[in-house]
């Protein structure tokens, strides 16, 4: 595979653990990890004059990120494009494999899937030594948006032993009621940690609806922002990080 | 100024149709741009001008001219001068079956978009026609009332929509409610084409009809013109031509309401002097619009209504006080 051009930064990411980072001739605006894109010229992944201008051999696109009507478009145009689906840690394993194929290197693809598996089966285990808790992934505090069923940050909550409180048949993640926070039978709260999110909180613990976890009957988990947001290889991280947070130790 | 004008309103069109052949996030010269136009030069410059600035361009010309052409007809049959089609709630249909498409349709049926657009704006059209009939018929007066009824309801049905669109399909049904070009294609311009000449043929043949319309129904009658037929023809005309413009490009403001104004200032009130014209300037901005929402903000592309708005309102201005 001679030039590879990922549209979003999970998959630049999942390029690069794979081994393939020389094929990237260019990576999108907001990709960030590995240190090695600093020095690789940005392209809008919206534009498609932009991403044609790069010649890629292969195109990697994802369900969640890339609008469908981009990838229509450039299929349209004879452009090779892979989508890439992670919506859970299982399907990081299986996106793995596929991309590690595409970019022929399958062994690079088994290694990393096997790999991060281990990774996800050791720290789930020590998570199961400790007893389930119910609890919400907040992607936002005003309004309150939380992760349903059906987004790797509900497999994160899984995993870790966590039992998601999120409404079910409201999308994958439904903006809710900020009386969701009083439930008395939520007991964890996990977001990722970044500033307005930590304004937010601090403001919400002022009022009537921010009462539990203001007085620490809810415990607040805040994961580092970047694996916990980004469905690529370093989600792994996000897990290790939120089991040890939970007292299931390394 | 008139005669002035005409070929002023040419030139604009070239100009804005150039520009937008010649701009873009690949650095192309305009004899490459050139070339490629005749099926030369190199690989990557031959896709970017044919297969992604000149269907743009084609669907900027359509959707303008429909707009525009929709909004002259609209304004002179109802004798109203904020008749448009947003006014009437038609592009409020479209849109909103369109917002709903984008963000429920699995990923391979979302080339049926512009279809759910076109069956909505179409629905909205049937609804205030129905709405509007009163013992005469349908009246001006309750036209635009019933529109505004019906618009009200396509902008719930689209903020419920957007609401619940998820992450990847949010940007589709946004660019369906702020107006986009970016899903231009050749074989989308080629299908709206036909349709459209159809549409603005009927608007056409009635331009004299629609000026007699501006002296008084009953004159009208009287000098021979089938008003309720004229009416309906006109009005369903219009509804198709926004339509069309809706289901492909989303909600482009402003062209439809000002660019008749505009030309009225230069040309008159005469339906049939301004029709032509009105499509002529309407494509003008819309392209001219498109190209400027596209390379304003490197890295990001505007909403083009927008820009068209931003673009068209300080002529209008202008011109106002002119005239005044």
């Amino acid at each position: 595979m001679a030039r590879v051009l990922a549209l979003a930064p999970d998959v630049t990411e999942l390029v690069f653990a794979l081994g393939a980072g020389a094929a990237v001739p260019a990576v999108p605006r907001s990709a960030d990890f590995p240190p090695e894109v600093a020095r690789l010229p940005r392209f809008d992944e919206q534009d498609p004059e932009a991403i044609l201008a790069r010649r890629p051999d292969l195109v990697v696109a994802t369900t969640a990120g890339t609008d469908p009507r981009l990838v229509e478009r450039l299929r349209e145009l004879g452009v090779e494009v892979a989508t890439i689906d992670v919506t859970t840690f299982e399907r990081l394993g299986e996106a793995c494999r596929l991309l590690g194929a595409l970019l022929g290197r399958p062994e690079s693809g088994e290694a990393l899937a096997s790999g991060l598996a281990r990774r996800v089966r050791a720290a789930t285990e020590r998570a199961a030594a400790r007893p389930t808790q119910r609890a919400l992934y907040v992607v936002w505090w005003e309004p309150l948006i939380v992760a349903a069923p059906g987004t790797f940050h509900h497999d994160l909550l899984r995993l870790a032993g966590l039992a998601n409180l999120a409404p079910e048949g409201a999308g994958r993640y439904p903006r809710t009621s900020t009386e969701l926070l009083l439930d008395p039978r939520l007991e964890v709260v996990v977001a990722p940690d970044e500033p307005p999110l930590r304004a937010m909180f601090q403001s919400l613990l002022g009022r009537a609806e921010g009462a539990r976890l203001a007085r620490g009957a809810v415990e607040v988990i805040w994961l580092p922002a970047d694996p916990a947001s980004r469905p690529g290889p370093r989600l792994v991280d996000a897990l290790e990080a939120l089991v040890e947070a939970r007292g299931g130790g390394r | 100024m008139r005669r002035a004008a005409d070929p002023l309103l040419a030139l604009a069109l070239v100009g804005a149709a150039l520009a937008s052949l010649l701009t873009g996030s690949v650095a192309l010269t305009p004899l490459e741009v050139g070339t490629a136009l005749v099926g030369g030069g190199e690989d990557t410059a031959r896709v970017v001008v044919l297969s992604l600035r000149l269907p743009r361009l084609g669907l900027a010309l359509l959707v303008g001219a429909s707009l525009a052409l929709a909004g002259a007809a609209l304004q002179s049959l109802l004798a109203n001068p904020l008749a448009d089609p947003f006014l009437l709630g038609i592009s409020g249909g479209g849109a909103a079956a369109a917002t709903l498409a984008v963000v429920a349709l699995p990923a391979v049926l979302l080339g049926l978009v512009p279809l759910a657009g076109m069956g909505g704006a179409a629905l909205a059209t049937g609804l205030v026609w129905w709405l509007a009939r009163g013992p005469l018929g349908a009246s001006s007066t309750r036209l635009i009332l019933a529109g505004v009824a019906v618009n009200a309801a396509a902008s719930a049905v689209i903020l419920l929509v957007l609401a619940f669109a998820s992450g990847s399909r949010l940007p589709g049904a946004l660019a369906v409610t702020m107006g986009s070009l970016a899903g231009a294609s050749a074989a989308r311009a080629w299908w709206l084409l036909p349709y459209t000449l159809g549409a603005a043929a009927v608007l056409l043949h009635h331009g004299r009809d629609l000026g007699l319309l501006g002296t008084g129904e009953e004159s009208a009658a009287g000098l021979g013109v089938d008003v309720p037929a004229v009416r309906r023809r006109v009005f369903l005309a219009a509804a198709a031509l926004c339509g069309g413009a809706v289901a492909f490009a989303g909600v482009i403001g402003f062209v439809g309401l000002v660019t008749p104004h505009l030309c009225r200032l230069v040309w008159g009130q005469a339906p049939r002097r301004l029709l032509v014209r009105s499509a002529v300037l309407g494509a003008a901005l819309t392209a001219a619009g498109d190209t400027l929402a596209r390379r304003l903000v490197p890295g990001a592309e505007l909403p083009v209504g927008v820009i068209t708005a931003l673009l068209g309102v300080p002529f209008f201005v202008a011109l106002l006080r002119r005239s005044a």
